[in-house]
């Protein structure tokens, strides 16, 4: 009799997983940590459009971004990844997720060539294309409440002590000077490797070489010196008193609210302010400079942020590759740089960014180079990782030191992990 | 009673092999791969030995933190939950008390709450600027006691065990009432006859009557308290840095990171704390029931 429940029991268990796709309706299963998907739902919005036209749903699953990355290895490792997944780029780093070996090839789909080239280069790997991507360039910068400045007669600042003094002013004068964010875990980790014009600046075959591990992380001494100078920051009060505690999402608040004068955002960040708070007139009243850490004066720039691939082991790959059709229609696109406020541009040359005049020209008077952990091996795999050592060393429990050899020390790992022939000793 | 006894076997035996297959089996072999090198990047498996083991005990390692955390958390959390779950019990049980019914379930109440809620719901709460707590303590005039509950290293360990102890002390609340409702009142008159206080009382007759429920209601706590995760992952994530991890959030970061044999070492050391813990305990609670 107990055998009989054992196996009563086993059977059940197995039936309850094919019921999804004899409802009548297709649905599509679309994983993506929060970051991966704009905020103001466009591509959910899409999604309903295309489920009107051809009757198949699409069943967004969100996470949260912290534990996103590794989740989705383990699924797809395990075989229980959903049909769309959507990843951050590029794919091709030895120590990304490999896409290439779980997603249907994309090659041949007409879309593919009207994607920008440095955006399908993110999304490709030996020349063979297995995602979708959209956003444009993503650089980071400080955006600034021009406002404040102007009262207190302040120009933006080009090197770090500039940088200092401006903020001792605004601090002087009762507006905690950067808003500045922890619990999210990744905010704090920009002006580590956003700012890796510096490293090129040093040697234009710096990313090369620390690949092949010709050059130890360790001799960067930007690292160091930067990490330096954000605790300096901290214990002067410029990140104000709540910055272990406060989240990205109250960003928009605190700059709106004027309590605070500049955070590290993208230019559409303007966008999102004025989308929640348009009495404040985000689009006039907030400029942006070029972070100047470590006397930075070099902007970041990320290719292609996060893509969508379909998982091989999809039993409806074909329908997902019509929905990547769809999300690729001119009108589409269009719908998507209109629907998302926090971007100016998408990857796709034919649709005109948008970028005023005024920021055409101040991106094109800064010299430009490819942010760190896109482009360097191991970098990207620790950046939360990274995010709870600043923490620490915030609290006191870390010097500056500390969380540089705590970095390369993972990176090593990682990369004997891996077996990284860079390591092999 | 002549039948042979083959009945009580034979209905046992489902929940044993479901037991062995999916409990007991997983558990050797975590212990069996926390002696090589398995890890998420490759499919080769080497015998490494007990490096990973000496990883965790030798030089400064970060793990001996979360083995010294989850230690403190466990005892501290215990005699707290314990010492509160039983004043708590003896209040509601006072004949001068009334509504002791809906006041008991007041205090249950938190038990049934998800670990995760509660952590994030206190998160909130805690928040140094706009959390309700410090709000309050403004409010009441009291600046000097709001501070960074969950951010200064040298308070946020405590304000996550007084959060987990809010949770747990609704349930040893419970236990210890169910206890206190089989002790005979003619003790307690007894004594009182002869003129015994209050805390005379509660040290000669209700503790010591109260032995098997206090044992019980230790070991519940201290298996939970060893294997805690959702409370401190929810409240603080392990931080601020790694000040609050515990050996679970450890386990979480190293599978995370790909090196599953380190995860499945730390799962074993966490294992053989909590053996030989119980082992004593249990042996203790044996020989008082060969004494009394």
């Amino acid at each position: 009799m107990a055998a009989a429940m054992t196996v009563g029991l086993l059977a059940g268990c197995s039936s309850g997983g094919e019921s999804g796709s004899d409802s009548g309706k297709l649905t599509l299963t679309f994983g993506s940590h929060q970051s991966g998907l704009p905020k103001s739902g466009i591509v959910q919005d899409l999604a309903k459009e295309y489920e009107e036209e051809t009757g198949v749903k699409v069943d967004f699953q969100i996470s949260p971004d912290a534990q996103w990355r590794d989740l989705i290895k383990v699924k797809l490792d395990s075989g229980e990844a959903p049909d769309i997944i959507c990843v951050d780029t590029p794919i091709g780093l030895a120590s990304s997720i490999h896409m290439d070996q779980y997603s249907v090839e994309l090659t041949d789909n007409e879309w593919v060539k009207r994607m920008d080239e440095s955006a399908r280069s993110a999304v490709s790997v030996d020349g063979k294309t297995y995602g979708i991507t959209f956003p444009g360039a993503k650089m980071y910068f400080y955006m600034y409440n021009k406002d404040i400045f102007e009262d207190l007669k302040l120009e933006t600042p080009k090197n770090y002590s500039e940088f200092k003094d401006v903020c001792e002013k605004i601090k002087a004068s009762g507006v905690t000077p950067v808003y500045e964010c922890t619990t999210n875990g990744w905010h704090q980790v920009l002006p580590l490797f956003e700012t890796g014009g510096l490293w090129l600046n040093d040697d234009p075959q710096g990313y090369d070489k620390l690949n092949a591990n010709e050059t130890p992380l360790e001799s960067i001494s930007h690292l160091e010196t930067i990490i330096g100078q954000l605790q300096e920051c901290a214990k002067a009060g410029y990140f104000g008193d709540d910055y272990l505690s406060n989240s990205w999402e109250n960003a928009k608040e605190a700059i709106a609210s004027g309590k605070y004068a500049m955070t590290v955002a993208e230019l559409g960040f303007r966008g999102e302010v004025d989308a929640d708070y348009p009495d404040f007139g985000a689009m006039e009243k907030l400029g942006a400079f070029v972070m100047p850490w470590g006397d930075n004066q070099t902007i970041g720039v990320n290719p292609a942020s996060n893509a969508y691939f379909i998982n091989k082991d999809s039993k409806h790959a074909e329908e997902a590759e019509k929905f990547f059709e769809f999300l690729a229609k001119p009108e589409n696109l269009k719908k998507r740089l209109e629907g998302q406020p926090e971007i100016n541009a998408v990857c796709w040359p034919e649709m005109e960014t948008k970028y005023t005049e005024e920021d055409q020209a101040f991106l094109d008077s800064y010299e430009k180079a490819n942010v760190v952990q896109t482009s360097v091996n191991y970098i990207d795999s620790q950046w939360m990782d990274v995010g709870k050592d600043l923490e620490a060393m915030y609290t006191g429990a870390m010097t500056p030191k500390d969380v540089v050899d705590t970095v390369v020390k993972r990176r090593n790992e990682q990369a004997e992990l891996q077996k990284d022939p860079g390591w092999a000793k | 009673m002549n039948r042979k006894k083959l009945y009580p076997w034979y209905f046992a035996s489902g929940a044993a092999v479901l037991f062995f297959l999916l409990c007991f089996l997983p558990g050797v072999l975590g212990i069996a791969y926390s002696f090589t090198d398995w890890n998420n990047f490759t499919d080769e498996i080497n015998f490494v030995g007990l490096s990973n083991y000496k990883r965790i005990f030798q030089g400064n390692s970060e793990y001996l933190l979360y083995i010294t955390n989850t230690l403190l958390f466990t005892i501290v959390t215990t005699v707290a939950k314990t010492v509160a779950g039983l004043a708590l019990a003896l209040l509601l049980s006072r004949q001068f008390i009334r509504f002791k019914n809906f006041h008991r379930m007041i205090i249950f109440s938190p038990q049934v709450m998800s670990y995760l809620v509660v952590g994030l719901v206190f998160k909130s709460m805690l928040h140094p600027s706009t959390g309700f707590l410090n709000n309050f303590l403004k409010g009441m005039g009291l600046d000097f006691l709001a501070k960074s509950w969950l951010t200064d290293l040298k308070i946020v360990f405590p304000t996550v065990m007084t959060v987990d102890t809010w949770k747990g002390m609704g349930y040893i609340m419970v236990v210890v009432i169910a206890g206190l409702m089989s002790i005979a009142p003619e003790y307690y008159e007894a004594a009182s006859i002869d003129g015994a206080t209050f805390f005379q009382q509660l040290k000669s007759i209700t503790i010591p009557l109260l032995k098997p429920v206090l044992v019980n209601a230790t070991v519940l706590n201290v298996t939970y308290g060893l294997r805690v995760f959702d409370m401190v992952y929810s409240l603080t994530n392990g931080g601020p840095g790694n000040a609050t991890g515990v050996i679970n959030t450890a386990v979480y970061k190293e599978f995370s990171k790909g090196d599953l044999a380190m995860g499945t070492t730390l799962s074993s050391v966490l294992f053989f704390f909590v053996l030989a813990l119980l082992y004593f305990i249990i042996k203790s609670m044996e020989s008082k029931e060969v004494d009394g």
